[in-house]
């Protein structure tokens, strides 16, 4: 564990500075440590309790930075990857279980006169991210947000200090890319 | 501020405004004459509510981001473009004109193909392929135009439709083709352990295919494994071939080496192409490739792999790939599998159902031998057609001598001995039966009669195929030594051989005797062989036979054989009249040398029609072809004047003349043909003018000394045709 804190440390550190850390490689390393966390986690046997994404990202967090003061700039890169990474394990394992026709069991989403009711996490998470590829070409940025704030589980706050915008720019642009994303993908089902 | 902005911000101002009347006035003051921005505005705020649920409610089940997050995978990040513009921004559910993308089924290097629906005019799947490279859309498309109806005249089983072609909205070109639902040849053979014979059937299937689309003027150009899909119809595989049409469609100009970067990203492999491709020297390419890339098929298909390794051939660079497939000579199939070992030679042991011994000994022989007729480095030596080769390999399977094989005596008594062991057998019973003899029962002596019939019978069709055998050796001998420049010793040869059916491979003997004769002044002789040519050709394309016309026409006039001539295009008028094919220019020209009958000009009107038509559509358009151009006003210059439109005539000789490329046969033809017409109008001194120039050009060549020709400086049947007119014209237009 050691080892590889300083590795990501030396990762986030390195941010900015003329030896800019491979992107992938700081997603791979802020990855390793979410593994870890959600392993110990699960080897506790703390089932029931809701582990939600934006929970495991802050610890994560604070288990890494516990002691060394990490500038709160670094925490902003390290959630965006952390984002990242959780979006793509999701998106790995929706595919591979859609591929496998597994997940029939899955508890469907629900919400009343939606008319996107009955859909399993892992098709909302694989439309979401459809929606999502498309958005991407025409608004980069915001595409950021959406990652950070859906798949990270992050506040508006700490979007915002990611990616170093108002809270209020990021309030107006999630909200704006919701209804994007939805219609679109109310139009494709 | 981009339009989006714009949108965005007044999606915020509206949204603040929780009235649904104050923000229904703000959208229709804000987006006044903008209905669709309205529209756009109003379904993303009515979504919201919505969104908003969507995006909070998450349903993955306590515990279980956890569990995935503990034993997960990163999904790989997709592959960065090389060129962020040429990405791919269709995604799915896009609509591209009619059709929407369903499902990504499949990845190139020359782009990407979708399942799509199309809607209109009929609802139906189809495949999809959007071209990748940054490419020239416009001339990508006109290329496709322009071929366009020849690829609406192919219908055959075995060749997958090109229905159309455009450009999406990012501005590459796409083609849509019939979808079908199949696996690469290689991998379907592989599979399914299909053994020699049966993958030989398969191939069979795909020549047919091939024949089919160069009857009717397109050459695939990329032919190889995966563009051969394997479908099964009641259980029985049908190969398809895909992406007709298209490698000539999206070809970059060959002959800039600097492109061919962009090539062999297109072309994904050279391992197909044929070493005429691979030169890229602006020499045609023509059906003869498509032969060769379906030998490196073949080969492919018998021996697990291609005869010069892919991956080799694209590291080695571009001047020594065409080096290898200019000059190295692959080795032969048998060859091949005895070098091959470990996991490869198991897998293909496995793959063909044979054991390694048995394998060599099948395709050692005439299958090493029509593999390599096929990758022959000599376009000329390679069968001429895809049904030459087919039926050699048909030959091979039923026990027949082929004609990739030099035949010796003894090869052919192998060959008749296999054929004929049900008769040797029969024959050996029926001499049983006699020993037997005496006491013989009746039911014995019918045995007999019947057995003797079919051995009569075995022996009539034995003659009629050792007849059939030994014209093939015949034209193998005369095609050998025309091979090595022994013309007379060929000629000779020729003449003892009667030919009594279409022939490939003795239509090119004749075609190459023939030439060889008028080039030397032998016109009789010359002339005889072309004629025979028209009697035996019809295996060849129509490219090729109206291109036979055109050497015998005038070769039958320089022998002075006036009714034979006659005779002739009579008889080329038959055979092409009513064509909409891009030729009718020859037909006119060569029925029209000398001056010709109303019934004779009225039945070459509807071809004049297409000639002209085909000339409107091509000249100035982008897929100009000048040369084609330049060649059609002679022959309609020539309708004209035969038709006695004399002012129109001499239109289109200066037409022609005005063609900035030079091809000295050409204008010299238009220089005799303007002095014609103006002589006829009256116009004697201008047409004195031109005829001196017309003789000098054509006069200088005959001391010259006649040779074969080629395109751009005239063959000799150009200069022939136009000393035929210069004759008419010094006949016509008094000295001064």
């Amino acid at each position: 564990m050691l080892t590889n804190m300083s590795d990501v440390t030396r990762a986030l550190q390195s941010i900015g500075t003329d030896k800019n850390p491979n992107p992938e490689e700081l997603l791979d390393l802020v990855y390793d440590e979410l593994r870890k966390l959600a392993a110990l986690r699960l080897a506790r046997e703390q089932s029931g309790q809701t582990l939600q994404a934006t929970a495991l990202v802050h610890e994560a967090w604070l288990r890494l930075t516990g002691h060394s003061g990490q500038h709160w700039q670094n925490r902003a890169h390290f959630f965006a990857a952390a984002a990242e990474a959780i979006r793509r394990i999701l998106i790995e394992s929706a595919r591979r279980k859609a591929r496998l026709k597994h997940g029939g069991d899955q508890v469907r989403l629900e919400i009343e006169g939606l008319n996107l009711a009955g859909v399993t996490a892992d098709e909302q998470i694989l439309l979401v991210n459809e929606a999502l590829e498309r958005f991407k070409l025409e608004d980069p940025e915001k595409e950021k947000i959406v990652v950070m704030k859906f798949f990270g589980g992050l506040t508006n706050q700490e979007v915002a200090e990611s990616l170093g915008v108002t809270e209020r720019t990021v309030e107006r642009q999630w909200a704006y890319a919701k209804a994007w994303l939805f219609q679109k993908i109310q139009n494709e089902k | 501020m981009t339009s989006r902005q714009h949108e965005e911000s007044l999606f915020e101002a509206a949204r603040q405004l929780g009235n649904k009347a104050a923000r229904r006035a703000f959208l229709d003051q804000a987006c006044s004459g903008q209905p669709e921005l309205l529209q756009r505005l109003e379904s993303l705020l009515s979504a919201e509510a919505d969104a908003d649920k969507f995006f909070t409610v998450t349903v993955m089940p306590p515990g279980e981001l956890a569990k995935r997050l503990a034993d997960g995978k990163l999904e790989p990040t997709p592959a960065p473009e090389a060129d962020d513009r040429s990405g791919l921004a269709e995604g799915l559910g896009t609509r591209i004109g009619n059709y929407k993308l369903l499902q990504k089924i499949g990845e190139g290097g020359c782009g990407v193909v979708y399942m799509a629906e199309q809607e209109k005019p009929i609802r139906r799947r189809v495949a999809l392929k959007i071209i990748k490279l940054g490419m020239d859309t416009k001339s990508v498309i006109a290329r496709f135009e322009a071929e366009r109806q020849a690829l609406a005249m192919m219908d055959h089983p075995n060749i997958a439709r090109v229905l159309d072609a455009g450009a999406t909205e990012t501005g590459r070109p796409f083609f849509v083709m019939e979808l079908v639902r199949g696996i690469k040849l290689t991998d379907f053979c592989d599979e399914n352990h299909l053994n020699t014979r049966q993958r030989l059937n398969l191939f069979i299937q795909i020549c047919t295919a091939i024949q089919h689309a160069h009857q009717k003027g397109i050459i695939h150009r990329d032919i190889k494994p995966s563009n051969i899909l394997v479908t099964l119809h009641d259980g029985v595989p049908v190969p398809k071939v895909i992406d007709f049409g298209i490698a000539k469609a999206i070809e970059v100009r060959l002959t800039d080496k600097t492109l061919f970067t962009a090539y062999e990203q297109m072309i994904g492999t050279p391992a197909y192409m044929s070493p005429e491709q691979a030169e890229m020297s602006g020499l045609d390419v023509d059906t003869r490739s498509d032969i060769y890339s379906l030998g490196v098929l073949l080969y492919e298909l018998l021996t697990g792999r291609p005869p010069f390794d892919p991956k080799k051939l694209v590291q080695d660079g571009l001047d020594e790939m065409r080096r290898t497939l200019r000059e190295r000579e692959p080795q032969r199939p048998s060859t091949m599998v005895t070098t091959l070992q470990g996991e490869e030679l198991t897998a293909v042991t496995e793959q063909h159902a044979a054991e390694l011994p048995k394998l060599i000994s099948i395709l050692r022989g005439d299958l090493d031998w029509i593999v390599m007729k096929s990758l022959e480095k000599d376009r000329k030596r390679r069968y001429e057609t895809a049904n030459g080769l087919a039926m050699d390999i048909e030959r091979y399977l039923n026990n027949e001598p082929i004609v990739a094989r030099p035949p010796s005596r003894l090869y052919r008594f192998e060959k008749l001995v296999r054929r004929n062991r049900v008769m040797f057998a029969a024959a050996a019973g029926v001499a049983v039966a006699l020993c037997i003899g005496l006491g013989v029962s009746t039911w014995l002596f019918l045995r007999e009669r019947e057995a003797r019939q079919r051995a009569v019978d075995a022996e009539q069709k034995e003659i009629e195929l050792r007849q059939q055998a030994e014209l093939r050796e015949k034209i193998t001998q005369v095609t050998l030594l025309v091979n090595q420049e022994k013309y007379q010793e060929a000629d000779a040869l020729l003449g003892k051989i009667s030919f009594t059916q279409p022939t490939v491979e003795g239509a090119a003997v004749l075609r190459s005797l023939g030439e060889w004769q008028a080039c030397r002044g032998g016109w009789k002789t010359a002339a005889e062989h072309f004629s025979k040519l028209l009697q035996v050709d019809q295996l060849d394309s129509w490219d090729v036979v109206t291109l036979d016309c055109l050497e015998c026409g005038p070769a039958l006039l320089e022998t002075g054989d006036l009714e034979g001539y006659e005779h002739f295009r009579q008889a080329a008028v038959a055979r092409f009249a009513g064509t909409t094919y891009p030729v009718a220019d020859r037909i006119l020209k060569i029925s029209l040398l000398l001056p010709a009958d109303q019934k004779l000009i009225e039945s070459l009107v509807p071809l004049a029609g297409v000639t002209e038509q085909t000339f409107k559509t091509t000249v100035g358009g982008a897929n100009e072809d000048s040369f084609r151009a330049a060649w059609q006003c002679v022959s309609l210059a020539l309708v004209e004047y035969r038709r006695g439109h004399y002012a129109k005539a001499a239109d289109w000789s200066q037409r022609c003349l005005a063609f900035p490329e030079f091809n000295a046969s050409r204008v010299a033809t238009s220089h005799v043909l303007l002095a014609l017409a103006w002589q006829q109008l009256g116009k004697t001194e201008p047409a004195r003018a031109e005829l001196a120039l017309g003789r000098d050009a054509i006069e200088g060549k005959f001391r010259a000394g006649l040779d074969r020709g080629s395109a751009p400086h005239g063959f000799w049947f150009d200069w022939v045709f136009a000393q035929i007119l210069l004759r008419e014209a010094e006949s016509l237009i008094p000295a001064a």
